[in-house]
């Protein structure tokens, strides 16, 4: 499983979910969490149509399998990891 | 069961205050909050009318309430309640447990108001926002629309038209123009009270029913912050409510 992390520095809930986000990783190492600035990355936010942030997309099998937009609880990102981990 | 002297529902301003009130009287508090703490708050980069800290972000500021409740002893679980039986002794259920508590604090705040199912419709598959600052870079040069004639609308105009290479305005149920690439939704606000009908009483338009006192039409219930009816939604009187609801519970409690 690979997360990507769509966030910009100045959206206040992405700030709110980089705690979330941290400690989640700290959790799963086994998971991937790539953070993406989509002022930095264009590109890649637009390939992934994402519009609007935060947005954390699930990736497995180089396929998305879940996408969260806007602030998500520590339990809904452990819910979905256990569903596509089962 | 996990029992609790009080539970609080939402962890924005008002319900993080009440914690805090609460812990700081030897109660022991659960703050269930279905997303992340911080409430509607945290959309705001520079808030302007906070006493003592001008331009503080709203992230910033409840990042700081937060702590200031966890440090003071508060729990606080990320649960969404689905259900409330009322008692003598309270019972809150959520998706996954059941928890008991002899009062609780509602401050479930408020939730944008969603388009018609017409103008959700003429949408179709574009992006849709209820917030131009989290959103509006990503339509950097693109034509965008904002739907809605209050004061949210005006700002989220002035707002969108520092990035988008047109900002067109249309009201509540108006057609949406073909080239905008993205809606920008600002048509008011609903109370987040759906699961509490029938148990206190809601207003013509869902808000809460009390008065400055946050006392419910239910014995032990009590309501904070934006979710009650009041003339003046801000921050410090979400925060003056997390006060006064934290003081009436503990007065309830004995």
């Amino acid at each position: 499983m690979e997360i990507l992390d769509f966030y910009a520095d100045w959206c206040g809930p992405c700030q709110m979910m980089k705690p979330v986000m941290a400690e989640f990783e700290k959790a799963h190492p086994e998971v991937k969490v790539t953070a993406v600035n989509i002022d930095e990355e264009e590109e890649l936010a637009e390939k992934y149509e994402v519009s609007s942030i935060p947005c954390i997309v699930f990736i497995k099998d180089n396929k998305e399998v879940e996408r969260v937009v806007g602030v998500a609880s520590p339990k809904k990102l452990e819910k979905i990891l256990e569903k596509f981990n089962a | 069961m996990k029992k609790y002297d009080c539970i609080i529902i939402g962890a924005g301003i008002a319900g993080l205050t009440a914690a805090i009130y609460l812990e700081r009287a030897g109660k022991n508090v659960l703050v269930l909050e279905s997303k992340i703490h911080g409430g509607q708050i945290i959309n705001t980069v520079n808030i302007e009318n906070w006493p003592g800290d001008l331009g503080v972000s709203g992230a910033e500021l409840m990042q700081k309430i937060y702590q200031q409740a966890i440090d003071l002893g508060a729990e606080v679980e990320y649960e969404e309640v689905i259900g409330v039986v009322n008692g003598d002794e309270k019972i809150v259920k959520t998706e996954d447990e059941e928890y008991k508590a002899d009062a609780i604090i509602i401050a479930t705040g408020t939730e944008p108001r969603k388009m018609s199912e017409k103008q959700t419709a003429d949408a179709g598959k574009r992006a849709i926002s209820y917030c131009a600052t989290c959103d509006g870079a990503l339509y950097k040069g693109k034509p965008v629309v904002v739907v809605g004639s209050g004061n949210t609308a005006k700002h989220e105009i002035a707002y969108l038209e520092n990035l988008a290479s047109k900002v067109y305005h249309i009201h509540h149920d108006d057609p949406i123009p073909e080239e905008a690439v993205a809606v920008f939704v600002a048509i008011g606000r609903i109370p987040n009270t759906g699961i509490f009908n029938g148990i206190v009483d809601l207003d013509q338009d869902s808000y809460i029913v009390a008065s400055e006192d946050c006392k419910t039409s239910a014995k032990g219930i009590f309501v904070a912050g934006d979710c009650r009816t009041k003339d003046i939604r801000q921050l410090v009187t979400a925060a003056g409510d997390g006060a006064v609801a934290a003081d009436a519970v503990i007065k309830y409690l004995g």
